[in-house]
């Protein structure tokens, strides 16, 4: 049997692992694992680490998460005050970005490191890949510049900054969330990433036309990987569709690997990129929350099947909701190891 | 004004919305007014047509995106707001809505949009703003005299939390205002799973903003007296 390191080398190899690799995203999960609640679990990289180890083995699935939640990145860049839940992801509840002269003095520490939140991030990461010890890729998570100001000043008036406002404050706005983008994935490679999932909901297809994303959208994803280059990058959907991008991004940019949405068609992502590019497939995990194990054994069943007549395939969930009850994780991952798996697969229908 | 030059405007306007061309679309507003369509002729016949054909014409066919959402439901908003007054007559009022974003959701991109679907439309709006209480909700519905509470969630666990829709619902219960008032949700979630508006105690969901004022009209429909 391979390990969930070996799925994916083999992946990216263009050779064929012995099931499709899994990527289960369970997050604040963690903290229910740990006894804790979301604020102390987020509070050090230590607990965050641990919470992902266990999961991981509890449900068996490929990857481990080094990521707390999306708006650490806005506290990194000044963000005073984020909402804690007790079932959900935290929120930013202070807007960095009130006004033009916010954008003028937005600034990207050269270290981020020297950020608490930011070093608490990177020692999980670095936790994760001492312990995975090569079995499984610790997966580092960055916003897109392009989608980042979203989360700095809200999505609306970021969008009437791009739509139909100054360009030069909006440029200017993008050049430091771009700096800021690839200072992370530099950092986040540093402290032991081996992927790095790139996660840009405003650049697709629910949130701009496509026109709009090769003016506005596509120069900055391009900018944002110039350093790092595009090896072991996964491009994220974030919760828009992403198929009418994808032939953009791959001719462009070069990313080898792309993360689906649940209602993007797998068959015509594969068409759309060519043979040689990695396709992670979705359930929609939202559904996971009242699903009979039946309806999940057929729902994973139907995405493997297009996923495999596809090649070059990964398994994968969204944020997958604290809601959803543990037999339905444990079938969603048992579906998903039966069905991604070519000889048991057969077996067992 | 002939009814050309009408579909000469409407089509102006809509290249301009399907563009997110806000100064454009607002450009052709003027000039219809300064050629001489009233107040009523714009609002009715270049503004909510445009508004609807944009939203929700071509949904299904997944051509639209959230940006031009955006931007269609804002120029309603302002241009509506505007024109109403010049009205020779006052419009009829068709029912008041209470809308804010659930409890710990800060996310109000959906709420703007469907906000200016419904002032298009004639609805009264009373906008709570993000992160609204359930307490706010039903406070604010009985002071403003609404007939619906609309909530807005972007996060599966703001929509089916214990401070969101369903504690409304228990508020309505429990003081006796179910016959008074609706509650319609909208919101990422519940694209994702239709029966999800049930499980949090809503009386129904809009898929679109644009689908928001029927849906309203019904609702008010069964509260009024």
């Amino acid at each position: 049997m391979m390990t969930g390191m070996e799925r994916f080398g083999a992946l990216m190899g263009g050779r064929t692992p012995d099931r499709v690799p899994i990527v289960c995203n369970l997050l604040d999960q963690g903290a229910r694992e740990l006894g804790l609640s979301i604020r102390e679990y987020y509070a050090r990289g230590e607990h965050v680490a641990e919470g992902q180890l266990r999961m991981r083995e509890k449900y068996g699935y490929d990857t481990l998460a080094g990521m707390f939640y999306s708006a650490l990145e806005a506290e990194v860049l000044g963000c005073r005050n984020i909402i804690y839940a007790d079932d959900g992801p935290p929120n930013v509840g202070h807007l960095v970005i009130n006004g033009p002269r916010d954008i003028k003095s937005l600034h990207v520490p050269d270290e981020l490191n020297e950020h608490p939140r930011f070093r608490e991030l990177t020692s999980c990461i670095g936790i994760l890949k001492k312990e995975a010890q090569g079995r499984f890729p610790v997966l580092g998570v960055v916003t897109a510049s392009f989608s980042l100001p979203a989360m700095l000043m809200g999505v609306g008036p970021w969008m009437e900054l791009f739509i139909n406002g100054d360009s030069a404050l909006r440029d200017s706005l993008l050049e430091t969330c771009s700096l800021f983008c690839s200072r992370q994935i530099a950092a986040l490679r540093e402290a032991g990433a081996d992927l790095i999932v790139y996660v840009d909901p405003l650049a697709s297809a629910t949130f701009i036309q496509l026109r709009k994303f090769r003016e506005l959208a596509l120069p900055w994803i391009i900018r944002d990987l110039e350093a790092h280059g595009p090896a072991g990058v996964i491009f994220f959907n974030g919760g828009g569709r992403i198929n009418p991008i994808l032939a953009d991004i791959r001719e462009h940019v070069g990313i080898g690997a792309y993360y689906l949405n649940p209602y993007d068609d797998i068959t015509e992502a594969r068409t759309l990129l060519g043979p040689h590019s990695l396709i992670a497939g979705t359930i929609n995990d939202i559904r996971l929350l009242d699903w009979s194990p039946d309806e999940i054994e057929h729902e994973v069943e139907k995405i493997m099947l297009a996923g495999k007549r596809a090649g070059g395939f990964i398994f994968g969930t969204l944020l997958m909701p604290c809601g959803i009850p543990e037999e339905n994780i444990r079938a969603l991952v048992a579906a998903a190891i039966r069905h991604g798996n070519h000889a048991e697969a057969e077996a067992y229908r | 004004m002939s009814e050309g030059i009408d579909k000469q405007i409407l089509d102006s306007y809509l290249t301009a919305l399907f563009d997110t061309d806000k100064a454009g679309a607002l450009r052709i507003v003027q000039e219809a007014l300064d050629g001489g369509l009233t107040p009523e002729q714009v609002v009715f016949e270049v503004i909510i047509p445009g508004m609807e054909r944009m939203i929700g014409g071509m949904i299904s066919d997944n051509l639209v995106t959230l940006s031009q959402h955006f931007l269609a439901s804002q120029i309603a908003e302002e241009v509506t707001d505007r024109l109403i007054p010049l009205f020779a007559t006052v419009p009829e009022v068709r029912g008041h809505v209470v809308i804010g974003t659930s409890h710990g959701d800060f996310h109000g991109l959906g709420k703007k949009i469907v906000i200016g679907c419904l002032k298009a439309r004639m609805f009264q709006v009373t906008d709570l703003g993000i992160n609204v209480a359930p307490e706010k909700f039903v406070e604010q519905a009985l002071a403003v005299g609404a007939e619906v509470i609309a909530i807005s969630s972007m996060m599966v666990h703001t929509a089916t939390g214990e401070r969101g829709p369903k504690r409304v619902r228990q508020m309505l219960r429990e003081q006796g205002l179910e016959d008074r008032l609706r509650i319609i949700v909208g919101g990422a979630p519940y694209r994702f799973h239709e029966n999800l508006y049930i499980e949090v105690g809503a009386d129904a969901w809009g898929d679109t903003a644009a689908q928001a004022p029927e849906i309203v009209t019904r609702l008010v429909r069964e509260v009024r007296p």
